[in-house]
């Protein structure tokens, strides 16, 4: 990254707020604020004026997107690892996976709200199947890649099972896995947020709902930087995570 | 022939089990059909599903189109211009990640309902993979075949049109493939969102009438399409890489 | 001493160009003059600048200082109806077949699809492609590629064929085949060619000329003619002296390209 790069992007961002700032003045304010207008409608977020549920919101996304996780790394991991290792379950249900994965997720929604009603466990199974595909294919592309001949050799000098498992595949396989893992977050956040804003009671994309649906635009463009924070904080988590999970089998 | 006999007895294995956990009352009826309840139930919304379904693909078919005109365009002159794909790329990246659901209010606010903010949302969700994919195909061009090519004389166009582009089809059909369940997607989440005509409404309007049968059918129809039309797109993708094997 | 004119004149040529510590002179001061219709070698240890040489021949690269002429008029950039070039790397386009890859030049200058895809298939025979005109080059091996490489250069008729490297990814057999191919060629087409390379044997075999460059910054050390009949024998006394000379030439410079 050299500095004329780094320069060139920083105008780039500020060019981007100046247009924004010069559009939002012209607009409808119901239609378009500036970002001028956006700090103020910020602060009156922070500091719990406009929105006093806030954290009880936010914490609730937390746990949605938390729980969803848990159980989409559980079950991505164990179907992953089941269709990896039996190679004939592996060849006849991995097609049909990948298959699933070509239909846009949100078919499902309708049903999951059907089933779960507008409450928090919709989103977590939405969060869920949003998951789950990622982390369970990269679980198996990942055991597809180990050489096979690593797992002869372990063998010939004694390995166990639990052993190959944890000194030849697991290396082998962690860069694609965890690239799954983190992959597979992303999408488990960006489930539940689009299952709270496509309908539900609580949560950040309720209130984003309500503050739209009131036509409060400046706590609407608030809101969805405190989402966008969760959203890119999250990530920035799972990078570190990976960056520490590489160096611990290195 | 095992591995198809295998995914046979799965889905009649699947669909039995189903059906029975349906009919013994294991699972509630009324939240999960049987299957036996769900195959009338695609006769009865025939007309209307259908009707739904070819509003959905029709907008879905214009979002695919600028995705894939503004994604490849954008991406080459991105892509051959190293300063720009510099500057540009963690731009790029980042607004292909972020969660675009949390602009669709907005959107809808300024483009109302309707036709408009559906291609318009379905183009922004399907061009960013194909532009992500076209970028780094352009910068990994082999540099060999430039050279060998300008020592042939080509001039600046013949450089992009015979040795750049097909240079890069193989990521241009990878993001067209991509592109297409985005844009599927953008338009049915605007749908359900908005209520606009379309398989998004007539899905919501079954979950919200507690129609289960009617609901798991019009799933099924969509989710039977959506993978009919990925899987034409990577028979097309396989004609036209014979050159790769 | 002949009185046939210089086609290709090389005039005082330097070349420098930033590395990673710093300016570096590639070639110094080069010069060199090449009759039409001979084959000339370019021979010398790594790093002697040879291959930028023949890019600025070829017109992709640009000298510093000094001027390159080629028949009679300064090179100003890639001019394929006069001098062709063929890299080491075949650099086959891999979604085009071998056919098309060798009317690719042709099609550039616009030459009508049915007299440039003649022109393409009268050439495979002679480049013992008969049979393959549709494969892919996915589908052919390390010499063929190569041949439909040259195959290409050749189909822009042009009266210079430049070559850098061509055999050096090939191995031992294949390569001596093809040098006997090239030359069969050569004396055909009766073209001018300047032919890069690291091996002593090529250049034995196949050269009128064999120009000696030093080890960096490049000079043309050392010009050596060779009169001998072909098929060259390798084992005549004539040929084990002269191989003997362009050796302790050749190796001076090798020993200070490694220091």
């Amino acid at each position: 990254m050299t500095l004329p790069v780094v320069g060139l992007r920083l105008a780039l961002l500020a060019l981007c707020l100046a247009l924004w700032e010069v559009a939002g003045r012209t607009m409808n304010p119901l239609l378009g604020v500036p970002p001028s207008a956006v700090v103020p409608a910020l602060r009156d977020l922070l500091l719990l004026r406009s929105y006093p549920d806030l954290l009880s919101s936010l914490a609730l996304t937390v746990r949605e997107i938390a729980t969803a996780y848990a159980l989409a790394v559980a079950a991505g991991l164990g179907c992953g690892f089941m269709l990896g290792m039996h190679r004939l379950v592996g060849r006849a249900w991995g097609p049909m996976l990948a298959a699933l994965y070509a239909v846009p997720a949100v078919v499902w929604y309708p049903s999951l709200m059907l089933f779960f009603g507008l409450d928090a466990a919709s989103k977590i199974a939405f969060g869920f199947l949003l998951g789950f595909f990622p982390i369970a294919l990269a679980v198996l592309a990942g055991i597809r890649q180990v050489n096979p001949q690593l797992v002869v050799v372990a063998r010939a000098y004694g390995a166990g099972t639990v052993t190959v498992f944890r000194r030849v595949m697991l290396p082998a396989m962690l860069f694609t896995l965890v690239g799954g893992l983190r992959t597979g977050l992303a999408l488990c956040v960006i489930g539940v947020i689009v299952g709270e804003i496509l309908g539900s009671k609580a949560g950040m994309g309720a209130l984003i709902n309500h503050a739209y649906g009131l036509l409060r635009t400046g706590d609407y463009v608030a809101l969805v930087l405190v989402t966008l924070t969760l959203v890119v904080g999250s990530d920035v988590l799972a990078s570190l995570l990976e960056h520490r999970a590489r160096r611990w089998t290195e | 022939m095992r591995v198809g006999i295998l995914q046979l007895v799965t889905v009649v294995a699947g669909l039995a089990m189903w059906e029975l956990a349906a009919r013994s009352g294991w699972v509630d009826p009324l939240f999960v059909p049987a299957p036996s309840a769900v195959a009338p139930a695609l006769l009865r919304i025939g007309g209307d599903a259908l009707a739904g379904l070819a509003d959905t693909l029709g907008k879905t078919a214009l979002a695919y189109v600028l995705s894939v005109v503004l994604g490849v365009s954008a991406g080459i002159a991105v892509g051959s211009v190293r300063l720009l794909r510099d500057v540009l790329s963690p731009f790029v990246i980042a607004l292909y990640g972020i969660p675009k659901i949390l602009v669709l209010p907005w959107i809808v606010l300024l483009l109302g309902y309707g036709t408009t903010p559906a291609v318009f949302y379905g183009t922004l969700h399907g061009v960013f993979p194909i532009m992500v994919l076209v970028i780094g195909a352009v910068r990994d061009v082999d540099r060999t075949l430039v050279t060998v090519a300008r020592s042939l004389g080509a001039t600046t166009w013949q450089l992009y049109w015979k040795v750049l582009l097909p240079a890069i089809v193989p990521s241009v059909l990878a993001g067209m493939r991509l592109g297409i369940v985005f844009c599927l997607l953008g338009v049915l989440v605007v749908e359900m969102f908005a209520g606009v005509r379309g398989m998004g409404h007539v899905l919501g309007s079954f979950a919200n009438g507690f129609q289960a049968p009617e609901l798991f059918a019009a799933t099924a129809l969509v989710s039977a399409a959506s993978i009919a039309i990925v899987l034409a797109l990577d028979h097309l993708n396989d004609r036209l890489s014979r050159w790769r094997g | 001493m002949s009185a046939r004119p210089a086609l290709i004149v090389i005039e005082g040529v330097t070349k420098r160009y930033l590395s990673s510590s710093g300016p570096v002179e590639a070639l110094h001061d080069v010069s060199l003059a090449v009759e039409e219709g001979a084959f000339c070698t370019l021979i010398g240890p790594s790093g002697c600048g040879k291959s930028t040489l023949l890019g600025m021949l070829g017109g992709l690269v640009t000298p510093d200082q000094g001027r390159l002429l080629v028949d009679g008029r300064p090179v100003t950039g890639p001019d394929p109806r006069r001098v062709a070039t063929v890299f080491q790397d075949a650099g086959l386009f891999p979604w085009r077949t071998a056919v098309q890859n060798v009317e690719f030049g042709l099609e550039l200058q616009g030459v009508p699809a049915e007299r440039r895809r003649r022109t393409a298939a009268d050439l495979l025979g002679p480049l013992g492609l008969s049979g393959f005109a549709e494969k892919y080059p996915r589908e052919l091996s390390g010499g063929m590629k190569q041949r439909v490489a040259i195959g290409r250069a050749l189909a822009l008729d042009a009266k210079i064929l430049l070559m850098d490297e061509p055999f050096g990814a090939l191995d031992e057999q294949t390569r001596v085949l093809m040098g006997e191919w090239l030359l069969d060629i050569w004396r055909r087409t009766r073209k001018t060619v300047i032919f890069v390379t690291h091996s002593l044997h090529e250049a034995l075999f196949l050269s009128t000329r064999v120009a000696v460059m030093t080890a960096r910054p490049g000079r043309i050390k050392a010009a050596l003619d060779l009169t001998m009949e072909y098929p060259r024998s390798m084992e005549s006394s004539e040929m084990v002296a002269l191989r003997a000379k362009l050796w302790s030439e050749i190796r001076e410079e090798s020993l200070r390209a490694m220091r």
